[in-house]
């Protein structure tokens, strides 16, 4: 009892330090925020770069990230290659300037954007109602699925009545840990914060299930014998697409142009082939790829 | 059976790549180090003075870096100064910055821990034979100091090297990023690289702190008989 | 900042925080075991022993926790030992901190000049005398500060912990970023929960290293 009191009297004492430091900070934000860089933007959300600012300089900054295969990531001679990149390539390409490559994380994009220190974010980003309070998301350009891969000797075809000892794997800051945190509140999740650590302690056998985009666990079970995919289909359908900064509607905008006119010459399919082809298979174009913005 | 895939190591440039990222880790923390060093010495002596507010300053000051956790030290700096002041540093100087004032502060705590274990008889012989207290602090003091001091703060150097690995969360591209790139660039083709290519990781990070550690090791031994 | 986003979390970092507290303190308890009995060796310069000791420090101090913890998980499985999460944390932590703490003893012990315990030897003491009275008290007070300083930075260590897929403090809070993008609330918690475990260990050794100046010069 009495460490909790000595506990809350401390969260409070420190609260109130950091607010006072933090109000500081914001009050001068706005005074130098209005005085140089940031025109004709606003500074509460912090700043953006318009359209036009990003055409004048002739370098738009992408947040991508450097180790998702084979959405974004680094080939052998130190080039950013994936889905992700073709997109932000052409991005780039179409608005006539040149493009900068930010490595990010999942733990960071947010951040990158609310500061401008990128001006999109291209990094496999799921659409949610939570996220859309803190960034504005353009059109969708890819689906996603979930699906649940396990032992063939213990397959897991339902998350329902699930036994409490058992945990499913999950990547952090991917759309499986959104969706099961969401929608499965009571299923313990084991995380980790890469693909190679989360595939090493699965064929480990901690966990009785792991749970991922569904081309992913598919690509998995293929690869790997004596894993079947239990469930290839869970939840709704979510979308991935580009995120710019809050408020940054001239570019925010434009992506949206872009997407339609690229889905006239089905560019999206073109990306598919071109960068995930080799891992996924022709199989799941169709239900992948999104054309045009348009879903369904 | 043995397949521990450092071959996705000799593929392209990856090699290359994974030393490069050895660099920017070892540029990071030598760069911090220099810089630490003089201002860890100057805090360090303000930290013995008599003055309650100089002190109280100071204390504070070393307890909250030693406190916060870098990633939030990297983020207010990276992030931080560009929401409050609109800056717009990048992601090296930013791991300077949080590196020189962690590296100051253990450097701080450092020199005050050797400036007090100074026997006294040395500041008051310094003093009979009428040397200003200046004086004392320069000839006599101060060198002994950094006899004592020197081996201690390499050894910060090999644990500024080993902690680089955060800068990656504000985009700087070190050895353990490049790392797992080459893993997940190769996950498909070469699904168990990640032991070799850690492996490798392992070994590069000891062939550079180990000689730093010798160094530090062979200037105590050194000193300590004089 | 989201005062909801914070209570409704709350529990989440409290779990966390207990996490690392605990596996935390076993594993420096087990680093300070080790490093005890690392030092002891090297002083007293028992063969064989001593140069087990002497590579087993030169490894653990060179190379990050973070790479070591990936070959205790993965590695281990590998030529047939399984190990909790939980079991690794502590196995890495006092892994490296064995060395650590050694180093801080050592430099306690090795100060504490020869004459002194020859000296007591001539009076007549016997050697675990003269480790009781003589040394060890000199010594203590010599490596306290590094003592203190390898306790905090062992306990924020753990902040590579994600690597093994335990949910400390620092997991909790990017995890969260990386699910609700609520950066500044996320790590506004972390600072308070690090806050917490961590202020009162370093007021802790503050006092204590007044406490134990026998070996008073200066002030």
């Amino acid at each position: 009892m009495k460490n909790l009191k000595i506990k809350k009297l401390l969260a409070v004492a420190v609260a109130g330090i950091l607010t006072v430091g933090l109000v500081a900070c914001g009050s001068s934000n706005s005074d130098s925020a209005k005085s140089d860089t940031a025109s004709g933007s606003d500074a509460a959300s912090g700043s953006y770069r318009t359209l036009d600012e990003i055409k004048e300089d002739g370098t738009i900054n992408i947040g991508v990230f450097s180790d998702k295969n084979p959405f974004g990531y680094v080939d052998e001679n130190g080039e950013y290659q994936g889905y992700d990149v073709y997109f932000a390539n052409r991005l780039a390409k179409d608005l006539g300037v040149k493009v900068n490559f930010v490595s990010t994380e999942a733990a960071n994009r947010i951040e990158y954007l609310q500061t401008g220190k990128v001006d999109v974010i291209l990094a496999n980003f799921t659409v949610t109602e939570e996220r859309a309070q803190e960034v504005d998301f353009a059109l969708p350009y890819m689906n996603v699925a979930l699906g649940v891969v396990s032992r063939e000797d213990n397959v897991i075809k339902s998350l329902d009545n699930w036994n409490k000892d058992d945990s499913i794997i999950v990547i952090s800051g991917t759309t499986a840990e959104t969706y099961l945190t969401e929608n499965y509140p009571d299923i313990p999740l084991q995380k980790f914060d890469s693909y190679a650590t989360a595939k090493e302690a699965f064929q480990n056998g901690t966990s009785v299930a792991w749970a991922n985009d569904n081309t992913e666990v598919i690509a998995f079970a293929l690869q790997n014998k004596g894993y079947t995919v239990g469930i290839s289909e869970l939840g709704n359908k979510d979308t991935i697409a580009p995120a710019v900064t809050k408020g940054n509607d001239s570019l925010r905008e434009w992506i949206n142009s872009e997407i339609e006119t690229l889905g006239q010459e089905n560019f999206f399919h073109k990306d598919y082939e071109e960068t995930l082809v080799d891992t996924y298979g022709t199989d799941y174009e169709d239900s992948l790829v999104v054309e045009g913005g348009k879903t369904e | 059976m043995l397949d521990l895939g450092i071959d996705v190591l000799f593929k392209g440039s990856n090699m290359l790549r994974l030393l490069s990222g050895l660099w920017v880790a070892m540029k990071i923390s030598l760069v911090s180090i220099l810089i630490s060093l003089p201002l860890g010495v100057l805090v360090g002596a303000l930290m013995t003075v008599k003055n309650r507010v100089v002190k109280v300053i100071f204390r504070v000051y070393l307890e909250i870096i030693r406190i916060m956790p870098q990633l939030v030290l990297l983020f207010i700096v990276y992030f931080g100064t560009t929401r409050a002041l609109g800056w717009n540093l990048s992601g090296e100087v930013a791991s300077v910055i949080v590196f020189v004032l962690w590296g100051t502060a253990e450097m701080g705590d450092l020199v005050r821990g050797a400036l007090i274990s100074i026997p006294k008889h040395q500041f008051e012989s310094s003093e009979a034979l009428g040397l200003t207290k200046r004086q004392t602090y320069i000839y006599i003091i101060i060198p002994q100091t950094i006899q004592r001091l020197i081996p201690l703060s390499i050894n910060l150097i090999t644990r500024m090297i080993k902690t680089t690995s955060l800068v990656l969360m504000i985009g700087v591209v070190e050895m353990l990023k490049v790392a797992q790139q080459i893993i997940e660039a190769n996950r498909m083709t070469s699904p168990n690289a990640a032991f070799g290519v850690f492996l490798i990781v392992f070994i590069l990070y000891f062939l550079v702190c180990w000689p730093i550690s010798m160094l530090a090791r062979y200037l105590e031994k050194k000193w300590n008989i004089a | 900042m989201d005062i909801a986003f914070m209570t409704k979390y709350l529990p989440m970092y409290e779990r966390a925080a207990v996490l690392t507290v605990k596996i935390g303190l076993i594993g420096i308890a087990f680093a300070i075991l080790l490093g005890l009995i690392c030092a002891m060796i090297q002083y007293h310069k028992v063969p064989v022993a001593r140069q087990i000791v002497a590579v087993y420090i030169e490894i653990s101090r060179n190379t990050p926790l973070l790479v070591q913890l990936f070959f205790i998980y993965y590695g281990f499985p590998k030529i047939g030992i399984m190990m909790q999460p939980e079991t690794c944390g502590v196995v890495g932590l006092a892994f490296l901190g064995g060395s650590y703490m050694a180093e801080a003893f050592r430099s306690g012990l090795e100060s504490v000049a020869k004459i002194q315990s020859e000296s007591a030897l001539s009076l007549g003491m016997n050697r675990a005398q003269v480790m009781r009275y003589i040394v060890l008290p000199q010594a203590v007070s010599v490596s306290i500060p590094a003592f203190v300083a390898n306790v905090i930075f062992l306990l924020k260590e753990t902040s590579v912990f994600s690597a093994i897929s335990l949910m400390d403090l620092m997991f909790t809070a990017k995890d969260l970023i990386g699910l609700y993008y609520k950066t500044t609330e996320s790590l506004f918690l972390l600072v308070v929960f690090y806050l917490i475990i961590l202020l009162p260990v370093s007021l802790l050794g503050t006092w204590l290293e007044r406490r134990v100046r026998y070996a008073g010069f200066g002030d």
